[in-house]
């Protein structure tokens, strides 16, 4: 918004003389390019000047010497190069969009969560160390950790910085402990369980899901920093999601022939608790039949492809 | 299987190194320049080692002018005509790609003279006869080129023939040592050959007998080998051949092994009126490598499961007959993860290309006990010993593996389970089983199979298996994957583990 004009009485011109009501300091602007006045039931409307490249009303061009009426909820005039909006009284209000800081977590609940994250944490390397570790084996989490943090949120605070003009840390590390809570949670959860039940496909789920939370964390704290650019910061999340996915399968198909990395689930269950149920071994081994066959369609496509080659030299 | 870094297996590795070692395969050059062997260049050999061995094996030659090794003089005198060095050379240059040695033979009225080598010497023109070639160098410095006839992949024996018919007129033949004539243990043999390609020599040295737990019989050679002897003579004081040199251990001091003469003879009355060989013999490699397979799947699971002596878990492991078992435990002291693993596996090989060997099975298991560590980092340890299991990416020779996986029963093992008064269990054992397959894309028709098994009773225990099965047909891929899975189970009678161990796996073939 580089200039505002309010209206107290009309009628209103618009052009580059000086004695307009509004001066348009443009060459491709008439001197007195149009004007804004009340016809005879009190409607708004607007008249085109003397004027070589006549204006944008709406959709609408107008020539020169044309009227047209004005929507009672307000327009928008093209001048030259300068674009005007005309507010009017009966304009119909877009509802007040939420500022994104409102819907952040509570600082009590960003607190509960730091302190979840902090214990999901210890006890993931708990586990990892021998009983009787040395403590220096603590350090690199203890300090590790929160310095990384630290760091996450300090280089989006110098994002918000340069684009909203102030160093928010403390917002991005608002947005951000609730889901790297969400992270860890999903990281030590969905495994363990889809072993435990026995479903495989939920295990590879697991990744998956871990990176769309990271990527919603992205996501937020982007929001944050250009919060007028929500369906620009959404469609680029998603993007980059959906590009990040399709090399991902892309590259691991490549490689194994399969779309998930892992060959088999290799997580187990929860010690002593199978809640999948057994079957018999005879099942699994009949189902090598139908896994040959894959492997030998996959036998011929590579022969096919040899053959495109036209060489013997795979071996050397 | 393991936990984190896998601890060198001093001497199982080292099994195979052999074959392949015997065969000269420099990398770049043409090492006409016999006093700087470009041993640094061949793959898979370990220039540490194997350079000393070069030393007594000329060492050797030179000694044959002294009086003492008379016999060795003798030998070499009369065999010298009938040694040749065999290179394989790129079609369209004259530089050799690998280089073995060889003799003629015999090949009575119908095959004329023809020459005996290893298949690993002669396996790059196998494979590749269109972008390879063949030739020989005599001890008198004539060549010519060889044509293929017939190859025993799976003892590592191939018949040759010059292209020229008379190429080698005059020059007789190496006889074979009668069948019915044993040579006695610890008598003097002399193998010859051309080292390094340093020159031609004999390595004297004495006759083991056949090698301990070899699946496919071999010789077992009290003497050195060097690469590039591959392919030569091994002959008794007579100058009768009792074997082929092929391979020769580099953790060891003079064990060296052969291909027994019984293996010649069969392949010289196989293939000696055989048409040479001009395209890539890949199904016949399949043929014989998979009557191969049949045979080892077949004694396999005729041979019961051994018991690993746990006291709750009954645990597959083989007999020895073939395999060489190595057992190892976690250090007493460790507040971590306690374990014991065995890891049994079959000496015999068999060499099909420089990156494939196929043709063996290995059985291994780990025994968990995380009583040190509690439910939660036992689980997390068992869990990650369980998924660092590799069972390989699609490569030239082999697609992807890809896996099926169940929880699955454990077999119980019926009625004698009470009769022995062991603690029969209501429930039967749980197991987590991964059985994974990966083609062969030019041997079309032999997967390896591995199968992984892991037990999933146990708070702060369990065992954790792995079967391998290399270049197997689907039938025996699954007989062997059941066999295996059947050998789980609970003890049945702790008191008297070998019946508990016997009963399962004699039902089980099915």
């Amino acid at each position: 918004m580089a200039r505002v004009l309010d209206v107290h009485a009309w009628p209103v011109s618009l052009g580059r003389a000086l004695s307009n009501d509004l001066v348009i300091d443009d060459p491709h602007v008439a001197a007195l390019h149009a004007t804004l006045h009340l016809d005879g039931q009190g409607a708004l409307q607007l008249t085109v000047g003397n004027t070589v490249n006549g204006l944008q009303l709406g959709d609408a061009a107008l020539a020169a010497g044309q009227s047209a009426a004005v929507p009672a909820g307000g327009a928008t005039l093209q001048l030259g190069a300068l674009r005007l909006r005309l507010r009017l009284p009966a304009e119909v209000l877009a509802p007040e969009r939420p500022w994104p800081l409102h819907r952040m977590a509570s600082w009590a609940a960003v607190g509960v969560a730091a302190i979840a994250l902090a214990v999901l944490s210890v006890g993931d390397r708990w586990v990892g160390l021998d009983p009787g570790a040395d403590l220096s084996a603590w350090m690199p989490l203890l300090l590790g950790l929160p310095a990384t943090i630290a760091a996450w949120a300090g280089v989006w605070a110098l994002a918000s910085k340069l684009f909203q003009h102030r160093f928010d840390f403390a917002g991005h590390l608002r947005i951000m402990i609730p889901w790297l809570l969400a992270v860890s949670v999903a990281d030590a959860l969905i495994e363990p369980l889809a072993a435990t039940l026995g479903w495989p496909w939920l295990w590879r789920l697991s990744p998956l899901v871990q990176a769309f939370l990271a990527l919603m964390m992205l996501r937020a704290q982007l929001l944050h920093v250009l919060p007028h650019s929500r369906r620009a910061v959404t469609a680029a999340a998603a993007a980059a999601g959906l590009a990040g996915l399709a090399l991902n399968v892309t590259l691991t198909y490549r490689q194994t022939d399969r779309i998930s990395r892992p060959p088999y689930m290799s997580s187990l269950p929860f010690p002593g608790l199978v809640l999948s149920g057994t079957e018999a071994s005879t099942a699994l081994v009949q189902d090598l039949v139908p896994l040959a066959a894959r492997l030998a369609r996959r036998v011929e496509k590579a022969k096919a492809d040899e053959a495109t080659d036209g060489s013997d030299a795979s071996e050397d | 299987m393991h936990l984190r870094p896998r601890l060198p297996r001093a001497m199982t590795a080292a099994g195979f190194l052999l074959a392949a070692l015997l065969n000269l395969a420099p990398a770049a050059n043409a090492p006409n320049v016999p006093n700087v062997p470009n041993v640094p260049n061949t793959p898979s050999v370990k220039p540490s080692v194997v350079q000393p061995a070069a030393a007594p094996a000329s060492a050797a030659a030179q000694a044959t002018e002294a009086p003492i090794t008379g016999a060795g003089q003798r030998i070499y005198e009369r065999t010298r005509g009938r040694l040749l060095q065999v290179r394989t050379l790129l079609k369209t240059q004259d530089s050799q790609s690998s280089v073995g040695s060889g003799f003629l033979v015999d090949g009575g009225p119908a095959g004329g003279q023809l020459l005996v080598t290893n298949y690993h010497v002669v396996s790059q023109f196998a494979l590749q006869p269109t972008r390879y070639r063949l030739v020989y160098a005599t001890v008198d410095g004539s060549q010519g080129a060889l044509e293929l006839l017939a190859f025993d992949v799976l003892h590592d024996v191939a018949l040759l023939r010059p292209a020229q018919a008379d190429a080698f007129a005059g020059r007789g033949a190496v006889e074979l040592r009668p069948a019915n004539d044993p040579l006695p243990r610890g008598a003097r043999i002399y193998s010859l050959g051309n080292p390094l390609d340093v020159g031609f020599a004999v390595a004297e040295g004495s006759y083991n007998g056949p090698a301990e737990r070899s699946f496919l019989p071999t010789l077992f050679f009290g003497g050195s080998l060097s690469a590039g002897m591959s392919g030569g003579p091994a002959l008794d004081e007579q100058g009768r051949l009792i074997g082929v040199n092929v391979a020769a251990r580099r953790d060891g001091e003079q064990v060296s092994f052969l291909v027994p003469a019984e293996f010649v003879r069969a392949l010289i009355a196989r293939g000696h009126v055989a048409r040479p060989i001009t395209t890539a013999a890949w199904p016949a490699i399949t043929q014989q490598l998979l009557q191969h397979e049949a045979a080892l799947t077949e004694g396999f699971i005729a041979q019961p499961w051994r018991s690993a002596g746990h006291p709750t878990y009954r645990i597959p492991v083989p007999q020895e007959t073939w395999m060489r078992c190595w057992g190892r435990g976690s250090p007493q002291a460790t507040r971590g993860m306690q374990f014991e693993r065995s890891d049994c596996e079959m000496d015999s090989r068999i060499f099909v290309s420089g990156p494939l060997l196929t043709g063996y099975i290995t059985v291994r298991h780990e025994a968990y006990d995380g009583s040190r560590l509690g439910l939660l980092r036992f689980a997390q340890r068992y869990a990650g010993s369980f998924g660092n299991e590799v069972v390989g990416n699609d490569d030239r020779l082999r697609t992807a593996a890809q896996c099926v996986e169940r929880t699955v029963a454990a077999k119980t093992l019926g009625n004698a389970a009470d009769k022995n008064g062991g603690p029969a269990r209501a429930e039967p054992l749980p197991l987590r089983a991964v059985v994974c397959l990966r083609a062969y894309k030019k041997l079309e028709g032999l997967h390896d199979l591995m199968v992984l098994v892991a037990t999933l009773d146990g708070k702060v225990s369990g065992v954790q298996g792995r079967l391998d099965a290399l270049g197997v047909s689907l039938p025996s891929a699954q007989r062997l994957a059941q066999h295996y899975l059947d050998g789980f189970g609970w003890t049945t009678s702790p008191q008297t583990p070998k019946s508990a161990a016997a009963a399962p796996a004699s039902s089980a073939s099915r």
